[in-house]
Order: structure tokens, then sequence, then C-alpha cells
């Protein structure tokens, strides 16, 4: 009996393996991207786990297995996107890819804005964020293209890669017991398009327009509050 | 009646090429344990996802706890071989000391288990940069380590160095794959959960 113990850590390690190769088989979701809240489900293998969702969404986050794009020469990628949408004068988007990680916000510079997280890999990014909010995109290294959802609207886009100054950028204060969350992406001719939660804990947070973004202070004045904002780079990994 | 002359004559049994057969028997299991993650990896195409343990950030802090916890007790086993092969001066082996290295392993093992899941299920195989395509190359070469210590543990009557030294490569390996994944993930994404 002795004598089989390693046999037994072995085989127990194999079967642990592949309880959990299943159970991640299981719980990908179906290659359809509009999919996204298939891994919802927890499996049975796995009571004591769950598909990983970040906090800061509302809905887990789940990657598309489907893609066509070269998984190993994309698969850990750093890079900044910014631009228009289509078909909307003011509504941009900023994604920022760090890893196999992203970073998305998506604002008409007024009410319909929304922060998104997600995965990015193998040249596909999916991404949700609060009330329903849910980004589907292509990327490689010169620009991202797809949807974004926010506050109901969908918008189609493709935006380019930009650098520092432009981008995305955002600040978050407690005030008043409230959480006041705001969202700038600059385009590449410096406009700002930036949106103001003022209670962002809330489920579905309503937001106004953000006040103007000092960019090389780093600072914006939202009233009597200064807000002191954090670049998000995916390029430097920072606000990640 | 004679036995027939053409009758081979069994031969004593070789002790040296018993030894050797004892290792490379689980050797070649080992590296077929090691071919199998890396074809897989390299095959089964990355999906991102993996089930995961709620309450971290993103499955590389999971990972990189994981293997970090799992690294501690690989030194563990470091610490706890020396002792009971009486390598640390005057320190007398204690009776739980092999407890303590089994379940020690045990533990390391079934932490890295998870770790080794998400990398093939999610990730995979991967050569964009040297540290990935040393931390995959690591990654299969560990668990087909791993089992050629744990095949070869309970066998008799090996050589004294065969232990230690398959021992030796197997913890080298988990550090190697630890400073090639948790370290630099730490170290790029900063330390928290």
């Amino acid at each position: 009996m002795r004598r089989n113990t390693p046999l037994m850590t072995l085989l127990t390690g194999a079967v642990l393996g592949i309880a959990l190769l299943i159970a991640s088989m299981l719980a990908t979701p179906a290659k359809t991207p509009t999919s996204y809240n298939a891994a919802a489900t927890p499996t049975p293998a796995s009571t004591a786990v769950a598909v990983q969702s970040s906090p800061a969404v509302a809905s887990p986050v789940a990657a598309s297995p489907a893609s066509t794009a070269t998984a190993s020469a994309t698969a850990l990628f750093r890079a900044d996107y910014a631009g228009r949408v289509q078909g909307d004068a003011h509504a941009s988007v900023a994604i920022s890819i760090h890893g196999t990680q992203a970073i998305a916000y998506a604002c008409n510079g007024s009410v319909v804005e929304a922060w998104l997280r997600g995965t990015a890999v193998g040249g596909r990014l999916v991404m949700t964020g609060k009330n329903g909010a849910v980004l589907t995109a292509n990327y490689d290294s010169r620009r991202a293209y797809g949807n974004v959802s926010a506050d109901g609207i969908t918008y189609a886009f493709s935006v380019y890669m930009v650098k520092k100054p432009s981008g995305l950028y955002r600040a978050t204060a407690d005030v008043r017991g409230a959480t006041i969350k705001a969202g700038w992406i600059v385009l590449p001719d410096g406009t700002q398009v930036g949106s103001l939660e003022s209670n962002a804990d809330a489920a579905a947070p309503s937001a106004t327009a953000a006040p103007p973004l000092d960019v090389a202070a780093g600072t914006a004045q939202d009233g009597s509050t200064v807000l002191h904002v954090t670049a998000i780079s995916g390029v430097t990994g920072s606000g990640f | 009646m004679t036995a027939q002359p053409t009758t081979p004559v069994p031969l004593p049994p070789d002790r040296a090429a018993l030894g050797a057969a004892k290792i490379v028997v689980p050797s070649l299991i080992g590296a077929l344990v090691a071919l199998t993650l890396g074809i897989y990896g390299r095959l089964h195409h990355p999906t991102g996802i993996a089930v995961n343990i709620a309450g971290f950030t993103s499955p590389g802090y999971v990972k990189s706890w994981l293997a970090t916890v799992a690294t501690v007790f690989a030194v563990v086993q470091v610490v706890s071989a020396l002792v009971m092969y009486g390598k640390v001066p005057h320190v007398a082996a204690p009776s739980w000391i092999g407890g303590l290295h089994r379940w020690s392993g045990r533990i390391a093992f079934i932490l890295a288990v998870p770790v080794a899941i998400h990398c093939l299920y999610a990730l995979g195989f991967q050569n964009y940069s040297t540290r990935v395509l040393l931390h995959s190359l690591f990654g299969c070469a560990f668990f087909g380590a791993f089992t050629v210590k744990m095949l070869i543990l309970p066998k008799r009557g090996l050589p004294g160095w065969v232990l230690p030294v398959v021992g030796a490569l197997v913890f080298t390996l988990l550090v190697a794959l630890w400073f090639t994944s948790a370290y630099w993930f730490f170290s790029t994404f900063g330390i928290h959960r």
C-alpha cells in the first residue's frame, strides 16, 4: 500500500486535471460572440469555483474561442486604441489591451457611456460592463473594429492605435458618500469626449458631461471637487 | 532427456541493467507526459477562459498565487529532503519529517495542476517571447519530471543519487516556472489579489 502512494498522487493529479479540463470545456461559451451570458452557469465539477469574472463588471466576462487570427502572435499584446464610432458625431470608444486583459470606455460626451472589462485573446476582444454593456471586436497591431453597446445603443466602430496623450483617462473620487467616476477619451486630434457618473456604485449609473480634462496636470475640476486623473494604458499597464 | 543445445540459457539478472530499466521506463513515461502536454497546448486553440477561482482580479492573479504557494511548498520539499538525508548539520531527522515531505509535495503538485490546466486550455503552448517559450517548455518538462519522480519513488535498489537528482530537477523546474510566470506577473502588474 505504502509503495503505491506516489502513483496515487499522480493519478489524483491526473483526475483533477481532467476534471478541470472538462469543466473548462463546459464553461467555455459557444462560438457566437453574443452568447456572453452562457458562461454564467457554473459546471457541476466546479462547485467551489466559478467562471472568472472581473469584480468591476456586472456580467461574467467570457472570451470567444472562435478566432481565425494568429493566436500565438497576439495572445499577449499591449496596445491603446481610440476613435469615434460610426454614425455618431460625438460618441467615441477607447480600448486598452494589456496582455490578455482589456479595459474599454465608450461614451458620447453626455448620458451614454459605459466602462467595460474583458479579455483580449487571439485577436478577439470580448468585454462586458454594467447595465448590459457589451463590446465585441477584433484587434490587430493597427486597429480594433467591432461593436459596442452602451445604455441600449449599439455603435459600430473601427478605431486605430493611439499614443499618449491620446487615449483613455479615468478619475474616481468619493464625495459625500458617493463615488464619482469620470472617463475621458482623448482623440488623436486632441478632442476630449468625457462623461461623469455622479454615483458610480449604482447598478445603472446615470452620466452627465464630464468637466474639461487638463491632460498635462492630470486633473479636472468638478464643481468644488478636484478630480485626479489616471491614464489608462495597455502599453504601460497604467490603470490595470 | 537433456536440454536442446539451441535453448538459450537464461542469463543471470544483470543488476546494472535492471537498475537502468527502473530509471529508463519511468523516464520514457515522463517524456510522454511532457510531450502530450506540449502537443495539446500547441494544437488546442487557446480560449482565453477556463474555470477559475472567484474573488481575484484576474485569472493571472489566481495562477500567480497558486504558483507562489506551490513554490513555497517546494522549498519545504527541499528543506525536508535535506533533513531526511542528514545534510543539515546538527539537525536530526524528526519522525514526522517523512510525512511533511510527502504532504508538502502532494499539496504543491495539487496546487500546480489547476494552474497548468488554465495555461494549457486558456493560453496554450506559446513562443512569442523568450519568457513565454521557456515557461511553456518548463511547464511541460515539470509535469514530465514529476511523473518520473513519482514512478521511481517506490522502486528499490536504485543508486542513491537518483532520487535527489530527480527531486532537484523537479524543484528547479518549478522555481524556473515560477520565475517565468508569477514573478514576472507580480513585477509587471503589482502584488495584490
